[in-house]
């Protein structure tokens, strides 16, 4: 299934998902800092260490914004 | 599931210099704890305040006039009112502007727009494409120009205090981008309380955010349903603020605390300013001879860039001698706090 990754004001991406994956992961494999996002998984805010399941969806709210 | 270390619900965040994870109501209380000891602190509001919250329309600033609402219940004479500058930025700006008033409405908030077309003649996008305005980065007359019609229009509308939602990675930014420029006058003016030189046309400003995290109020603003969509602004990339934005960001990944450290050295260089002798910070501010409002010259930066900007078409000799004579003028009425020091090679 994977997991589903919308990136506001970037784009939506896939990404495979391995046993124990955090989204702390989920920020590295699309190259993120975690101090520039924050993931959301069904309008709740998750922190870095929280594990992610397989067929989950992540909204990534920019922390960096235009002022 | 990461516990709040309080009260054991599944945590929202985690501050990774105690290590301490919040749920969504504690990290609420542990948030607004850390505003108002910034308050208390350095005394940003009095009982009788017109706070003017100066509003870009971004998550930060919504931030700030829903958390100030929320702790006027406690300052019961205390009178709101939000400010949008609207900078004429198109694409960007339009689409922030109807969430603001959706905002503000469900705040129960009076609130004002004032625009640089009607306050300046030209909006930003005009300055920057048009033929005079290619001398400094947008950033730099977005700045000025968004500074100056802010005091002048909290004024108008009778403010006693404009609160900015300048957070503690904006103010951290602003510090190292002075350290590079040399721009030590500029760093005296971080500190989260405008003064205490003041002009009868001042209103003085606050920074409630100065030691809230940007990630901290982008959590608050997705919490509270104020986050209103990713805009970036289109003229942000220009500027060295996003190259050094990012390089704190890498640093504070790899070395929790860094931002923190290097707001206490702000604060630190703060205090040995504010005690150097020559730096006369109790001295009048000047009244530019143009507008009449309050500035560090006797030519304020938004009328010099305005006659930067004007149509009028002079040869080159003509502009360098009114920048020789702005420097006269200046010299003559001004000595600078501090003696900058240049090493050269
Ligand atoms: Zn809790
Ligand atoms: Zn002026």
């Amino acid at each position: 299934m994977g997991i589903k990754v919308k990136v506001l004001g970037r784009g939506t991406y896939e990404i495979e998902y391995r046993n124990g994956m955090r989204v702390s992961d989920v920020f590295k494999k699309l190259g993120l800092l975690s101090t520039e996002y924050v993931a959301v998984r069904n309008g709740e805010v998750l922190i870095e260490d929280e594990k992610v399941n397989d067929g989950d969806e992540l909204v990534l709210y920019a922390v960096v914004s235009g002022g | 599931m990461v516990k709040c270390s309080i009260c054991g619900r599944r945590a929202v965040y985690t501050s990774r210099t105690s290590g301490h994870s919040y749920c969504n109501r504690h990290f609420t209380d542990y948030f607004s704890k850390k505003v108002r000891r910034t308050i208390r602190k350095y005394q940003l509001f009095r009982p009788n305040d017109h706070i003017i919250v100066a509003v870009s329309g971004g998550k930060d600033s919504l931030a700030l006039l829903h958390f100030l609402k929320k702790l006027s219940r406690y300052s019961p004479r205390w009178k709101i009112t939000a400010l949008l500058v609207d900078e004429g930025i198109s694409g960007y700006r339009d689409i922030t502007i109807k969430r603001f008033q959706e905002i503000v409405s469900d705040l129960a908030i009076n609130y004002e727009i004032v625009s640089f077309k009607e306050e300046l003649g030209y909006t930003l996008d005009q300055v920057v494409s048009s033929k005079h305005g290619k001398e400094y980065l947008p950033c730099t007359y977005c700045g000025v120009f968004r500074r100056y019609l802010l005091n002048k229009a909290a004024r108008k509308i009778g403010g006693t205090v404009v609160a900015t939602a300048h957070n503690l990675d904006d103010i951290i930014q602003t510090y190292i981008m002075n350290i590079i420029g040399n721009d030590w006058d500029k760093i005296i003016r971080l500190a989260p309380i405008s003064g205490p030189a003041t002009h009868p046309r001042l209103v003085r400003k606050v920074k409630p955010f100065y030691e809230i995290l940007e990630k901290e109020t982008t959590v608050y603003a997705i919490i509270n349903n104020l986050y209103t969509g990713f805009e970036e602004c289109p003229y942000a990339r220009l500027s060295l603020r996003w190259y050094i934005r990012r390089w704190l960001n890498e640093l504070e990944e790899k070395r929790p605390g860094t931002k923190y450290a290097i707001l206490n050295s702000l604060l630190s260089i703060l205090d040995i300013l504010s005690k150097k002798t020559n730096l006369s910070l109790n001295e009048e501010i000047d009244t530019c001879i143009f507008c009449g409002e309050p500035s560090a010259n006797p030519i304020c930066r938004a009328c010099d860039l305005k006659t930067r900007l004007s149509s009028i078409e002079l040869n080159p000799d003509a502009h360098k001698r009114i920048d020789e004579l702005k420097h006269l003028f200046t010299n003559k009425y001004r000595i600078l706090p501090i003696t900058k020091q240049h090493y050269t090679t």
